[in-house]
């Protein structure tokens, strides 16, 4: 079976998925909530066998450019989002959750390219600890950001006493509060070890610490972003509007530093 | 075989009537067993709540309706005018559908209360261990419980608190989650608020403290809910560690003002706190809703969302009852289908005596044969009356999955007539 129908059939079972789990929103099924579930775990399988067979004709993980990184962030989004589902039994999140996935598909699926041959760069130990952890990390910063969402969409609810469609959908204030905590505060540990690894890598390479390129700012502009969530939950300043405005500066920095990577 | 629904509920009945007809646990058994005895019950069972008596009956024809009304208007002492104007007398498919409502809470006062489904799963254990089920009841009360927990799980009809308490344990439950471990402060002692505090209590809560201008009557009430009196004056100090506030004094003011709660929520560090003002005049300042993590919800409010819940609970009623009608239908067919065993054993029984007379004739007319040729002969009837008995068999099998009662009926006579049945 060729990779490519691997990842076509991941990309239309997410899409499946997400229009599901859209229409379960619009319902209220949660039925349709089920069969969305389902639908995005057959995708993922299928999005399992694609990197798999991209690693095994490679030599290396999907990692050497937008699209491989796109499709290995979606993938390690949906891995966090799975294992959060099972572990709190949580469907808000993927209201949020699955149509990202989908864009990250959508992008490696419109800007394919062809495999590329052994990078020298990956034969770098240090190179691809920076690229795993930093995509590791991002991806559970992004779920920690769609708590965050669900949060604000929440207390905005119980405040203005307007109950919108997400309400029943939405976990309590608290559960979100910490789940979208602890999705930061380990993304976060994970990220800036991914962001030292590449400085090191790049300071061996080029004997620079910092390029100046979209995805080097894009990718410190997130961390810095982030670090001043972390912060503000600490504080307990967490709930106002600044918090919304922080989240979508970081969602706009990460997309940067993706959009940022052409090739490694 | 009938089956058969006597009863009165709450749209058919006023109290006066209900209360009279009310059959309370201890007498339910004698009154079983005397419903049992009267000749054509095979079973029957009860289910007595404050808003309905009903008692279903599966009997051999519907002759019983008439005893059993009147065992219903002596046991409660009512004259027949009146039981009648109050009665409803169901059958059959009415019967099956009917209970399956009853038990979803379709039919209940409140739509889609839960506790109905728990007195019919009661009513069904008390009469299967009283032995006053037949198989049929056995497997109508069976597949009542289980459509009424599809209806409820499916649709989430039940999932909507629609009275003021719960309205407010349900809005405490969005903002906490688990209520473990959290404390609750009640100002005052109206009778909404205390009833509040109760169903909160229920959640496993740290502790309850009850402030009130009549510190004897505070401590009553802490006693009551196992927590601990404090002072009025401390209500305000009480904030700082506190995660919900129920104000329900008669206070023609505010007791607390968004400055007040503006202090606490500095001191707890924003954590969320939900003020629950239950009072008329209001207590608590409507200002505090601006502050931040604060939420105060209001009588009103509370209102709302409960009429809000009603309607979500509305809205689901059409999907239910499409549930029901679908399980109502497949337990009838299966019930048909049963129906239909009784007449093909009969049918088998007949035809395999026929062959076994006729083999008999022919293997003496045969003279000594071998063990193979009698095997063959024996295999050649055997086919024979099964290729004969295939097509009646099938339309007693159709005629129970799809046909009117009367049709179903007419069908078997016929083939008992043709074949010599009975």
């Amino acid at each position: 079976m060729s990779p490519l129908t691997s990842l076509h059939i991941a990309v239309t079972l997410y899409a499946l998925g997400t229009l599901s789990v859209l229409a379960a929103l619009y319902n209220r099924s949660k039925r349709l909530q089920q069969l969305a579930l389902g639908l995005m775990a057959a995708g993922f399988i299928s999005h399992t066998v694609w990197i798999g067979t991209v690693c095994a004709r490679t030599d290396h993980p999907p990692l050497t450019n937008l699209p491989e990184i796109a499709a290995f962030l979606a993938w390690t989004i949906f891995a966090v989002e799975l294992f959060l589902f099972v572990r709190y039994r949580v469907h808000a999140a993927a209201f949020v959750v699955y149509p990202l996935i989908l864009m990250l598909m959508l992008i490696t699926t419109v800007l394919r390219e062809p495999f590329a041959p052994g990078d020298v760069a990956l034969d770098s130990k240090l190179f691809v600890a920076h690229l795993l952890l930093s995509t590791l990390g991002l991806a559970v910063l992004l779920i920690g950001l769609a708590f965050t969402v669900l949060y604000h969409l929440q207390e905005r609810a119980l405040k203005t006493k307007k109950q919108g469609a997400f309400f029943e959908w939405i976990p309590s204030l608290q559960l979100c509060e910490l789940l979208s905590y602890r999705a930061m505060a380990i993304g976060f540990a994970i990220y800036t070890l991914g962001i030292v690894a590449g400085i090191l890598w790049s300071f061996r390479t080029t004997s620079g610490l910092f390029n100046p390129r979209a995805k080097e700012i894009g990718a410190v502009a997130a961390w810095l972003i982030f670090a001043f969530i972390l912060q503000s939950h600490a504080a307990g300043s967490y709930r106002t509007s600044k918090t919304i405005l922080l989240s979508l500066a970081a969602f706009f920095s990460i997309v940067v530093a993706i959009f940022g990577i052409q090739h490694v | 075989m009938s089956l058969i629904v006597l009863g009165v509920n709450h749209r058919t009945a006023p109290i006066e009537v209900r209360e009279r007809l009310s059959i309370s646990e201890s007498h339910s058994e004698a009154f079983l067993t005397s419903v049992r005895s009267i000749q054509g019950v095979r079973g029957a069972a009860l289910l007595s709540t404050c808003n309905r008596v009903e008692i279903v009956v599966s009997s051999d024809d519907e002759d019983v309706i008439e005893p059993v009304i009147d065992h219903l208007r002596h046991d409660a002492d009512l004259d027949r005018a009146t039981l009648e104007n109050h009665l409803y007398v169901l059958r059959n498919g009415e019967v099956v559908r009917h209970l399956f409502r009853v038990a979803s809470g379709l039919d209940s006062m409140i739509l889609g209360e839960p506790q109905i489904g728990g007195q019919v799963r009661q009513a069904y254990q008390f009469a299967s261990t009283h032995g006053m089920l037949d198989p049929v009841l056995q497997q109508l009360f069976d597949a009542t419980l289980r459509a009424a927990r599809r209806v409820r799980t499916e649709t989430g009809i039940s999932e909507h608190a629609v009275s003021i308490p719960y309205a407010a344990v349900e809005l405490a439950r969005k903002i906490f989650g688990d209520l473990k471990g959290l404390e609750v402060v009640l100002a005052g002692a109206g009778k909404i608020g205390e009833l509040t505090a109760q169903h909160l209590s229920g959640f496993g809560l740290k502790s309850i403290f009850v402030a009130n201008r009549a510190f004897v009557r505070a401590t009553e009430l802490a006693h009551r809910f196992g927590g601990e009196a404090i002072r009025f004056e401390d209500l305000e100090s009480r904030l700082f560690t506190s995660d919900i506030l129920i104000a329900s004094t008669t206070a023609p003011h505010f007791i607390l003002n968004a400055e007040d709660v503006e202090r606490a929520m500095v001191s707890r560090r924003r954590r969320s706190l939900f003020l629950i003002d239950l009072s008329v005049p209001r207590n608590l300042d409507p200002a505090i809703a601006a502050v931040e993590g604060a939420y105060l919800y209001n009588i009103d409010d509370l209102a709302d969302v409960a009429q809000a819940n009603r309607e979500k609970r509305q809205g689901k009623t059409n999907a239910a009852e499409e549930l029901i009608a679908r399980e109502a239908d497949g337990f009838l067919r299966k019930l048909a289908g049963h129906d239909a065993v009784p007449t093909i054993l009969e049918l088998q029984s007949r035809l395999e005596q026929i062959r076994k007379n006729e083999l008999e004739k022919c293997l003496r007319r045969l003279g000594p044969i071998t063990t193979h040729q009698q095997e063959a002969v024996e295999m050649l009837s055997t086919s024979i009356i099964n290729k004969v008995l295939h097509y009646p068999i099938l339309r007693l099998k159709e005629s129970a999955a799809d046909s009117k009662p009367e049709e179903r009926e007419s069908l078997r006579n016929t083939i008992r007539k043709i074949f010599g049945i009975g």
